[in-house]
């Protein structure tokens, strides 16, 4: 029995975050270098590992973002190995390296605490998306995990002459040196119901990446369940 | 206007282009690497039957120079100039390689691409990237072939072997050699010629013992830059095995200019044949001081480890060292300045390569979900989403409403109707759709909640979609509802929509789905049917039957299609049943 399964064990540690699959990643936890986790990701834990809900730093931080129902974040920290997974969603592993990014708030599965972070609501938008559109800007030396609806696509905003728009469901992330504001297509005709369904899109310009996932469902599951 | 190819795309040069003095330009560049660029000019049996059209560093012409090495230009890292008219009869195909030279795989290839220009303008190109190959060491990039006419086929097909495996493939002789383990083994063949010579032709092997350590690795050093030429001398340091003297000095600087005549001549029909024959006297050269060999082995691991970057990088880190220890026992006393999260440095050590485990960035670990180059008017992402471009035909699509996920450009997304009597229709069958149309100039990429696209180009023909598993189609498209009549469906009929015309129509399926010829037993649930095929002409002949499946205790509902038609007729069903 174990032969069929043994595909499936945890290959040997490469890289502080790695992917188990497509949807699952695994963290080498060690202590002294913890990992903010969306609260509810974990899977399955091997070693020492301790969560912390409602981390302080978090609250310094996303104080905004926090809800009745506490922040979205907790702190992992220990040692051994850490696999989260949302709901069966993708997961892209990166290891920023000094470099930026911005991620849509329920795309973010897991960071390193060393990034250094904030959270700011999307200007222009956050009355129209219903659950009030968050971005977690991340930069710095360490990993960050995110998850993405199907198969992620980069587009690179500098390549077309006009500025990218893209609608706010599909957004998984985007470099933050990109320029974002919001765009309306409401006319007359979509007020009686004849709208085209795409009533708005976050518009980019400047040099830099967008990531979109294949998918408009971009509720947050993770939080649904809480 | 370049077409872009995809690996396995085919098409006639003539299609491409009125010209036939062509140049194919190669870019494919890896940190570290460099390539050989060469093409192979093979008779009808695909044999480099004459080796005067081998064309490469060391040959830059065929005989009556139809085909010419241009060298590097143009932001190609090779170039050939290829005159179609003026190749003999007895060639049939042109086949563009690229090998690494050295240690390497085509994994590490940065995004390159093949490229035809004719008349001072692109009109093809075949681009790839390192995602496309594994641990291969040559591939084939593109083909030229005559079938009738000259037709261009962009192949995009790796070698393991490298050189040795390119060369087996088109040198008909070398098939018997008996099996020699591809790459590793051969290439040490060659590099023995390279030190072994000393010996055979200077010293007796006693004397060579002594100097051996420390020669073999000054003559190993150099040469590992120079793999593939060594390939092609292997063969040769055959013949020439008595006069030896000559290969090793030859050997080491890679293209050696003096050497084409050495080089050039019965090297590839000839190469591997005598390999064999070759074998034997080899280890004496090589084997002999068997001792050395450590030595010359160890630098040429990484030559032939196929796992070249990172082998050194990260085997010392990643290895048993680092995570298992870090990870149980002894973090306080291995790791103590790690708290601060900004301390990189010891951050960085300990647990080197967890840490560097890439060469990081965004760029980097996003590569492979970069967007796919621009190609034809629909372009497949990947799996999940699909882009349009609009461009200047004006030719708008109709697309799901919502189904947007991002453009580029300016492009008007309006409401589209069904009209009065599409509506009533619409109503009365069920097969509506919420659509939208995108017009303008720009490139549309649409997707929707994770579903399979499938892209079915239609040039005539028809098929039948169920309304609900459309996402998008040109505008040009005809599109219609037919009704299915049969017992046992509920409501009395079925219906779908039969699109017909020339265009595309994006089909979307949940999770994979199965396409399955139509032969006289094939049945579908009537639930699960995303599409199915419906040449004009075979409208009726590719009729469904109804059948209920009349089980005890089912409730009956389930219908089952049964399908007919002329040979070439599919059906799609997804594994879902909505």
């Amino acid at each position: 029995m174990n032969q069929q399964l043994a595909g499936f064990a945890p290959t040997p540690v490469a890289a502080r975050m790695e992917n188990h699959g497509r949807s699952m990643v695994k963290i080498a936890m060690q202590s002294g270098q913890d990992i903010f986790a969306r609260t509810g990701s974990m899977v399955a834990y091997e070693g020492f590992v301790q969560y912390e809900p409602n981390p302080p730093a978090v609250r310094q931080i996303a104080g905004q973002w926090i809800t009745g129902e506490g922040t979205p974040l907790m702190k992992a920290s220990g040692d051994g190995m850490l696999y989260l997974a949302d709901y069966g969603a993708d997961v892209v592993v990166i290891n920023l390296n000094g470099e930026g990014l911005s991620v849509n708030g329920t795309n973010l599965l897991a960071f390193d605490t060393s990034l250094q972070w904030g959270v700011e609501r999307v200007k222009g938008l956050a009355k129209f998306a219903g659950q009030g559109l968050w971005n977690v800007k991340l930069g710095g030396q360490g990993w960050v995990a995110l998850t993405s609806r199907g198969a992620p696509i980069v587009v690179d905003c500098g390549s077309g002459e006009d500025e990218t728009y893209v609608d706010p469901d599909a957004l998984v992330a985007w470099s933050p040196n990109l320029k974002v504001k919001g765009k309306r297509s409401f006319k007359a005709s979509s007020m009686i119901g004849r709208g085209s369904g795409e009533a708005y899109q976050m518009a980019f310009s400047g040099q830099g990446i967008v990531v979109v996932q294949p998918s408009e469902d971009s509720t947050d599951r993770l939080r649904i369940r809480g | 206007m370049a077409r872009e190819f995809q690996r396995g795309h085919k098409a006639k040069i003539s299609d491409l282009t009125s010209g036939t003095d062509l140049y194919v330009g190669v870019q494919i560049n890896a940190p570290g690497l460099t390539f050989d660029i060469s093409c192979f000019g093979l008779d009808a049996n695909e044999q480099l039957s004459d080796d005067r059209y081998f064309v490469f560093f060391n040959q830059p012409k065929s005989p009556e120079e139809s085909i010419q090495l241009l060298g590097s230009q143009a932001g190609d890292t090779e170039s050939f100039r290829v005159t179609l008219d003026g190749i003999p009869p007895q060639i049939q195909k042109l086949s563009f390689t690229a090998t690494i030279d050295g240690a390497g795989q085509m994994s590490q290839v940065a995004p390159g691409y093949l490229r035809i220009v004719a008349g001072g303008e692109e009109v093809a190109r075949y681009a790839f990237d390192g995602s496309e190959f594994s641990t291969e060491r040559a591939v084939m990039l593109g083909d030229f072939y005559l079938k009738d006419v000259w037709r261009f086929a962009a192949v995009g097909q790796g070698f393991d072997g490298g050189l040795e495996a390119l060369l087996r493939n088109f040198g008909g002789e070398v098939a018997e050699e008996e099996q020699q383990p591809a790459a590793a083994p051969q290439p040490q063949g060659g590099a023995a010629p390279g030190f072994a010579p000393p010996p055979g032709g200077a010293a007796p092997a006693p004397s060579f013992g002594a100097p051996a350590p420390a020669e073999p690795a000054p003559a190993q050093a150099p040469q590992p830059a120079a793999p593939a030429p060594q390939a092609r001398q292997a063969p040769q340091a055959p013949q020439p095995a008595q006069g030896f003297a000559p290969p090793p000095g030859g050997a080491t600087p890679p293209p050696g200019p003096a050497q084409p005549d050495v080089h050039a001549q019965p090297t590839i029909a000839a190469p591997l044949a005598p390999a064999p024959g070759q074998t034997p006297p080899m280890p004496p050269g090589y084997g002999q001081p068997g001792q050395p060999a450590p030595a010359p082995q160890a630098p040429q691991q990484p030559q032939f480890g196929q796992a070249p970057g990172q082998a050194p990088g990260q085997a010392p880190g990643q290895a048993p060292g680092q995570m298992p220890p870090g990870y149980g026992q002894q973090p306080p006393a291995g790791f103590p300045g790690q708290q601060a999260p900004g301390a990189p440095s010891p951050y960085g050590q300990p647990q080197g390569v967890p840490q560097g485990g890439g060469p990081g960035g965004v760029a980097v670990a996003l590569q492979k979900y970069r967007e796919a180059p621009t190609g034809q008017r629909w372009t497949q992402q990947n799996e999940q989403m699909i882009r349009v471009d609009l461009g200047a035909d004006g030719q708008p699509i109709l697309a799901r409403q919502g189904s947007m996920v991002l453009y580029q450009g300016k492009v008007d997304f309006s409401y589209k109707g069904a009209g009065f009597a599409g509506r009533i229709v619409g109503n009365a069958t069920g097969q509506e759709m919420q659509l939208m149309r995108c017009s303008g100039r720009g490139q549309v990429f649409l997707a929707e909640n994770e579903a399979h696209l499938h892209p079915i180009e239609l040039q005539g023909d028809a098929i039948c979609v169920s309304a609900e598993n459309v996402l998008a189609y040109d505008e040009s498209l005809q599109h219609e509802v037919r009704r299915i009549e049969g017992h046992g469906i509920p409501g009395g009929a079925l219906f779908t929509m039969q699109f017909q015309g020339t265009g595309t129509v994006i089909v979307k399926t949940k999770g994979t789905p199965v396409v399955l010829p139509v032969t006289p037993t094939t049945f579908a649930d009537a639930n699960s049917i995303v599409a199915w095929s419906a040449a004009s002409q075979v409208i009726i002949s590719s009729q469904v039957r109804l059948r209920r499946q009349a089980f005890p205790g089912h409730s009956g509902e389930t219908v089952n299609l049964q399908f007919r038609g002329a040979p070439g007729n599919f059906i799609v069903v997804q594994p879902y049943e909505i």
